[in-house]
């Protein structure tokens, strides 16, 4: 089945129906989206000042990591739940859009940026973490997060305004 | 002058100035603005949420509340600038209907309390000397911060619905 055969039929399922038909429902999970940006965009954000000495400085990397991450994965978890129901009440349109693809690339790229951050210069934390100053590849891992999420945020916003109205 | 006719005439001024009319007028300023009262939001909630979770011992139990308050400061302080400077353009290009919006009163009444609050009382809890307040102020300072900014973040959210 071609991907827009599937989200023509998912569109057509009740449960999508329903996210888009219901007064309360679509309000209430962007409520929770774009609320959840505290905890998992704050968190994140607050990460990446470490990494580039800017905040928490006399702490440990690897203690702020530690501090931060159930915050920051219980919030990715709620936003991508949250994003999934935004996205099966309007599958097709959001499919349709730019800022859409656009978004969904760039989680892409958020996500390998992560992956290749713990791989290397992530690894040997241990060796840099009392360091105010931290090595160059730690900074421009958090450089490209900061870059990407606030390109994510703004691809986001603009996909409530491509869509057409309900 | 009444305090709701001096509301009224700020409202109408905000309403017809340059800026107002030109959010209002453009297709993409206003969710533009928007994006920056987002990222302002993530990291003022960021660092409210993270200080709060230390008051209530849930979240960097080995560090002194007053050094991590003074570690997230800047950011809290410098995101709530953009919060404000961003929030008052948005409010300028529909500043008059605004006046008439319940949810947009909720919120205006909730932030003045959460900044008040958080300046006040809330700074004086995160800056003392932990021997100094018991953990039971700590809590409850925490819980009447994280009440208030909920209430303006839910009360923002409700402008556009209501």
């Amino acid at each position: 089945m071609s991907v827009i055969r599937f989200l023509h039929w998912l569109n057509d399922t009740t449960f999508s129906i329903t996210m888009r038909d219901s007064t309360w429902a679509e309000p209430v999970v962007e409520t929770i989206h774009v609320l959840t940006l505290t905890l998992f965009l704050g968190f994140t954000v607050l990460l990446d000042l470490r990494l580039l000495g800017l905040s928490m400085r006399r702490r440990r990397a690897s203690e702020v990591m530690g501090e931060l991450n159930p915050g920051l994965m219980g919030g990715f978890l709620v936003m991508i739940v949250t994003g999934v129901l935004l996205f099966c009440g309007d599958p097709v349109a959001f499919y349709n859009s730019i800022f859409f693809k656009v978004k969904m690339l760039m989680l892409l790229l958020a996500g390998l940026n992560v992956w290749l951050f713990n791989a290397t210069v992530g690894r040997k934390m241990a060796e840099w973490d009392i360091d105010s100053v931290t090595p160059g590849s730690a900074k421009a891992a958090a450089v490209v997060s900061l870059v990407l999420w606030v390109a994510i945020v703004a691809a986001g916003r603009a996909i409530a305004y491509s869509l057409p109205p309900p | 002058m009444s305090l709701s006719s001096l509301l009224m005439s700020f409202c109408e001024w905000a309403d017809s100035s340059f800026f107002g009319h030109g959010i209002r007028n453009s297709v993409w300023l206003f969710p533009f603005v928007e994006i920056f009262h987002l990222l302002a939001l993530a990291v003022l909630g960021g660092t409210v949420l993270i200080l709060n979770l230390r008051l209530l011992g849930i979240r960097f139990q080995r560090e002194r509340v007053s050094d991590l308050a003074r570690d997230v400061q800047p950011w809290m302080r410098g995101s709530l600038v953009v919060m404000l400077v961003s929030g008052f353009f948005l409010f300028s290009s529909e500043s008059v209907k605004m006046y008439g919006n319940g949810a947009f009163r909720v919120k205006m009444v909730s932030l003045v309390l959460a900044i008040l609050f958080t300046f006040t009382l809330h700074r004086k809890v995160t800056m003392s000397d932990e021997a100094q307040v018991s953990p039971l102020w700590r809590k409850l300072a925490a819980v009447l911060s994280l009440v208030l900014w909920s209430g303006v973040g839910l009360a923002g959210r409700a402008i556009g619905i209501v």
